[in-house]
């Protein structure tokens, strides 16, 4: 891994890379959609961009699904290179916008079976692969009914299995949570983990930080068409500085067990009252165990410990000046 | 080819199960021609019944018997004629066994010899219609004629051209050829009837919403999403462009065939060679679809696509005579010509009057070459749903 100044990690220079996006710029009139955007994903990662609304995240991915030219920089898939004109790369992206792209008129099924066949697809291949994908999004039970009498959810699930159908080794996935009530939105985010699994590459663009914590391997923070940083999650979070949290709540020789845990390599400060203490440290996961053993050691009695970790939300604050959802 | 019949396939498959298509492509338009023909087509065509007329004229008079037999012999209107006294005939019609009753007076012929004018009279009953105008405009044309004989005989006295007698002269001038005859002209013949303009109008105007159904679905498919998802299809992105044209060119051509024979049908109006009426069909819907195209470029919504769609059916419609004809002279008529609609119009008239492909020819290069330059304006006007 190569270090950048900021000291995130950039993504490996890899031959193997399902996709890599260089200095990618694209305008609308006056207006810099997209500014000098750049970074890879390899076979079985899932990479997240996360940013705000108009922070160019679609813009970015219309590019890399072929819909949209760039107006400079390369985007290359597989090593050859993707635009509106290169038909035959499209066959190794599954795209799923944001808006729910399926038709109301047709069942669940005749939506699969229409976009496999336009994905080359036909006959009993595309109809084992129809009933495979139905039942990976929940669907099989209402195959046969209209999707307008779907609800939203299961919309959203068609969308993306639609996405999915023809196999693809880069699957894009555009805010595919917007609007979907919480059940769905777990269902979702299961059937993505469980395609990274399988080795698909996944590109993801959220603006809810949850999504991309609990989603992508390295996430890129983008906003006003640039990429502000890039990296895994920790390596983000340590960008801001900021320590995690432990507070420990009890009895007993409280100023005695502040001044134990402070002795602790992992903690950089400790302030104690009356019944707890809190403490700044690097790691919390790792160094609660010694704290909790320092501090019942030194004669506090434990009612309860509770940690807090920076999150994504700082980070863009810190970053952007502004709130992820503004 | 596969991927465009694949979504040809599929729009057509959606449309059907809208029904929407249905309903304004085929039962809206066909139920319009009935209420215009319903409420405007008694003019068109007035089925004259047959009229009694008592007849009272003198015995022997030769002059009074050619009035007669002009109105046994009329073509436009039966007249079955009963000769009886003045008297009868009068009661005859007071009493409604007759519509009219034609009383020539004693020395009718006679009294033509000094020039006068000859007089007749007409009795009308209660229930004389429209047939018994026709006869007595028969009648008194049969008298103008006659008069205008004794008038010239009489001339001929005064300009001493030697005696004359005014009797043989008008019995001349009642005998002798019409002053003027009629003829069918090409005009005429390449005119559609009231119902024939009715189906071919509204076939017409009704095929621009059609084929809307089609090209529109793109400004549809562009605000569901759909759009996207095609685009990002491994096939060119000519194809679904392609693929909106095709179908709005099937439903076009399925409709307006529809229409037409339907409406045949219903109204007994017969629009001549089927062939030459095919390839009509084929040019029109060419023309709507390019036409179409164009708006699918400038309107930046669906919405603001069905209102230009509608105004410009509506316009095209109505200047090409869909709800009435249109006459205009002049550069106007020389614009409304080059309407597509009016020239699938004209091209029906043709057929209609025993025209083949041959004779189509002005016709189809209005509506191809307009189906051209519609499809150059498409592509040259900036696509601003994209840009929205």
């Amino acid at each position: 891994m190569s270090s950048d100044s900021s000291g995130t990690t950039a993504a490996p220079a890899h031959q193997g890379d399902v996709l890599v996006v260089t200095d990618v710029v694209r305008r609308f009139g006056d207006l810099v959609a997209v500014d000098g955007v750049s970074f890879r994903i390899a076979p079985g990662e899932t990479y997240g961009l996360l940013g705000p609304n108009g922070a160019g995240k679609t813009t970015t991915i219309s590019m890399v699904a072929g819909l949209l030219p760039a107006d400079a920089g390369t985007i290359t898939l597989l090593g050859r290179a993707v635009g509106p004109r290169h038909t035959d790369v499209k066959r190794h992206v599954g795209l799923v916008p944001q808006d729910l792209a399926i038709y109301p008129e047709l069942s669940a099924r005749e939506n699969l079976v229409f976009f496999g066949r336009l994905q080359g697809m036909w006959g009993r291949a595309l109809t084992a692969r129809v009933d495979e994908v139905l039942e990976i999004v929940g669907l099989a039970d209402r195959a046969k009914d209209a999707t307008k009498e779907y609800s939203g959810g299961m919309k959203r699930r068609l969308n993306i299995g639609i996405g999915l159908l023809h196999q693809p080794t880069l699957l894009i996935l555009d805010e595919p949570t917007v609007g979907v009530d919480p059940q769905s939105r777990n269902a979702i985010l299961e059937s993505v983990e469980a395609l990274s699994h399988e080795g698909m590459a996944v590109l993801y663009t959220t603006h809810y930080m949850e999504e991309a914590e609990r989603l992508c391997d390295r996430i890129a923070i983008i906003d006003s068409g640039r990429v502000q940083a890039e990296g895994t999650r920790d390596e983000l979070i340590r960008l801001t500085g900021e320590l995690d949290r432990i507070r420990l709540t009890g009895g007993g020789d409280v100023p005695e067990a502040a001044a134990a845990v402070r002795a602790l390599d992992a903690v950089a400060s400790a302030d104690a009252d009356r019944h707890s203490v809190l403490l700044a440290v690097r790691d919390a996961p790792t160094a609660v165990a010694g704290v909790v053993t320092a501090a019942t050691a030194a004669g506090m009695t434990l009612d309860d410990v509770e940690i807090t970790r920076p999150n994504l939300e700082s980070v863009f604050l810190q970053l952007t000046g502004k709130a992820l959802r503004d | 080819m596969r991927q465009l019949l694949v979504m040809t396939a599929s729009d057509l498959r959606q449309h059907v199960r809208d029904k929407s298509v249905i309903i304004f492509a085929v039962l809206v338009p066909l139920a319009l021609m009935y209420v215009f023909n319903l409420t405007f087509g008694s003019m068109e065509s007035i089925e004259l019944e047959p009229i009694d007329v008592a007849v009272s004229v003198p015995e022997g008079d030769e002059l009074a018997g050619a009035l007669v037999d002009t109105l046994a012999g009329l073509d436009a209107v039966q007249v079955r004629t009963t000769q009886t006294d003045e008297e009868s005939a009068r009661a005859m019609v007071r009493d409604g066994d007759a519509a009219l009753a034609v009383v020539v007076q004693e020395g009718f012929s006679q009294g033509l010899a000094p020039g006068q004018g000859a007089v007749v009279d007409v009795v009308e009953g209660e229930t004389a219609g429209i047939e018994a105008q026709v006869v007595e405009t028969v009648v008194q044309a049969f008298l103008d004629r006659v008069n205008a004989g004794t008038r010239a005989a009489t001339a001929g006295v005064l300009t001493s051209a030697g005696p004359v007698d005014p009797a043989a002269v008008a019995q001349a001038a009642v005998h002798s050829a019409p002053a003027f005859t009629t003829t069918e002209g090409e005009a005429s013949t390449e005119q559609l009837s009231f119902s024939g303009s009715l189906v071919a109008g509204q076939a017409g105007l009704f095929l621009l919403f059609t084929v809307g159904f089609g090209v529109l679905g793109l400004l549809t498919e562009r605000e569901q999403g759909t759009l996207a998802r095609l685009r990002s299809m491994p096939m060119r992105p000519g194809l679904i462009v392609a693929a909106k044209a095709l179908t709005a060119y099937v439903l076009g051509v399925v409709a307006t065939g529809v229409l037409l024979t339907v409406g045949s049908l219903f109204f007994d109006v017969s629009f001549g060679s089927p062939l030459a009426v095919a390839v009509l069909v084929l040019c029109v819907v060419a023309a709507g679809v390019s036409l179409v195209f164009v708006v699918a470029r400038i309107a930046r919504t669906a919405e603001q696509a069905q209102i230009a769609q509608s105004i410009l059916a509506m316009v095209l419609g109505m200047s090409a005579g869909a709800f009435f004809p249109m006459v205009a002279s002049g550069l106007l008529g020389r614009i409304l010509d080059l309407n597509p609609i009016a020239a699938f119009m004209h091209g029906l008239g043709i057929t209609r009057g025993g025209g083949g492909i041959a004779d189509l020819g002005e016709p189809i290069a209005i509506m191809l070459g307009f189906a051209v330059l519609a499809t150059l304006a498409s592509r040259l006007v900036p696509d601003r749903g994209a840009a929205a």
